[in-house]
């Protein structure tokens, strides 16, 4: 099921989370309000932990990590990371990354098996990201925007890309990542979809402003509710595209 | 809190206190008074301005490969948390600024020690070359002085086969 939320009334919830197939980051804000939507949906499967990045909470952004690992930035301090590597389960490897482009949740999009990556990104950097999150590591862009993390989501079951992403270039990327992609929008009409949408393998949160279109387009592609009829998909996707057209 | 060391002088820059430089390739520098900034500012290179740790241990006057620096590092992946570790830490840290102020201070006490012995060498030199200021020529000739003499080479000898 995909989750409508919104932190402190900000639609940008990817920026303020991390969901990933086997923990969840929350940035510490005011209220609980958001995170006991994450807490109500996951607790009972992974670890939902509280945590700020080098006291800075849109930890969504600085932070890049899957089922294997996660990446932190340098600006991390000891305690930080001393306090999600006591939160998160043993068998996720966390490592702290000198790199220039502090933003790894930006630079860096990734799921369980492929991570495309900013081609500005350091070779250091290349090598530690296929280590600790054991992925094969592509540098790419999305729709000639070099944030990949920003404009694309995506899980080991499908994706969302930018809505300025042509045909060809989904394919290329599909074909890349071995999972079906679309292009979309989120928070209605947003096309940062890194900044709207936390998604895994079962569930996926995204703004309180998502349409109900794009929040069909978003459980189907995931493949959040089983047995969902491609053809509509298609459909509601075409007439999507068509309504950015005509914006 | 981490207590980073200032770029310049290699100094402990304490919460509240310096300043921090960061350059546009994101690297920062710590600076931990205003001399420092300055000295930074102007270009100075550290290893070669002489007050700084820089400059001690590149010039050998402090130690500066040992294994007690291994332990000294910004680790990247952390450890879950153990007490029993972390007691053991605690103790150890102790143990190993003690052992490396030892080490130190052995380390600056070696490398006086070049100092003294040439200070002997020359000693030596400077009574030979100047020895008619202590025994005029003539008296040189005289069997008592010459047995002087031989004593004191012995001993020289002795001590060399010594050292």
């Amino acid at each position: 099921m995909a989750v409508r939320a919104q932190f402190e009334s900000s639609n940008d919830i990817g920026v303020f989370a991390k969901l990933t197939n086997s923990y969840c980051l929350i940035g510490a804000g005011a209220s609980e309000n958001f995170y006991s939507v994450f807490e109500g949906e996951l607790a009972d499967r992974i670890p939902v932990v509280h945590t700020s990045i080098g006291t800075v909470r849109i930890i969504g952004r600085l932070t890049c990590g899957n089922r294997n690992g996660l990446l932190v930035p340098a600006s991390t301090t000891d305690q930080e990371l001393q306090h999600i590597r006591n939160a998160l389960p043993d068998s996720v490897v966390i490592q702290r990354v000198e790199e220039r482009l502090s933003a790894l949740g930006n630079v860096i999009a990734c799921n369980d098996y492929v991570a495309l990556v900013h081609p500005d990104l350091d070779r250091e950097t290349e090598e530690i990201i296929a280590d600790t999150l054991q992925v094969e590591v592509f540098r790419q862009t999305v729709a000639g925007h070099v944030l990949v993390g920003s404009y694309c989501a995506f899980s080991n079951r499908g994706g969302i890309v930018h809505p300025y992403t042509s045909v060809q270039e989904q394919d290329e990327l599909s074909s890349l990542l071995q999972v079906p992609l679309v292009a979309g929008t989120v928070n209605r009409g947003s096309e940062v979809i890194g900044a709207g949408l936390c998604v895994n393998d079962w569930s996926a949160f995204c703004g309180l402003d998502t349409t109900s279109t794009e929040l069909s387009v978003i459980e189907s592609i995931f493949k959040l509710q089983d047995a969902q009829p491609s053809a509509i998909v298609n459909q509601m996707r075409s007439s999507l595209i068509d309504g950015m057209m005509h914006q | 809190m981490r207590l980073e060391k200032c770029f310049f002088c290699s100094s402990t820059v304490y919460p509240g206190h310096g300043v921090m430089f960061v350059r546009n390739d994101c690297k920062t520098f710590r600076f931990c008074r205003s001399k420092c900034h300055r000295a930074f500012k102007m270009k100075r290179n550290p290893r070669k301005v002489r007050w700084t740790k820089a400059f001690r241990k590149a010039a050998g006057k402090d130690m500066a490969v040992d294994t007690t620096y291994e332990f000294e590092r910004r680790r990247q992946v952390p450890v879950k948390y153990d007490r029993e570790l972390w007691s053991k830490t605690l103790r150890a840290m102790k143990r190993i600024a003690e052992i490396r102020q030892k080490r130190e201070a052995q380390h600056i006490k070696n490398r006086l020690k070049i100092g003294l012995e040439l200070e002997d060498k020359s000693a030596v030199r400077e009574v030979r070359q100047n020895i008619d200021l202590i025994v005029a020529p003539i008296a040189r000739e005289t069997s008592q002085y010459q047995r002087v003499v031989q004593l004191a080479e012995n001993r020289e000898s002795q001590q060399m086969m010594s050292d």
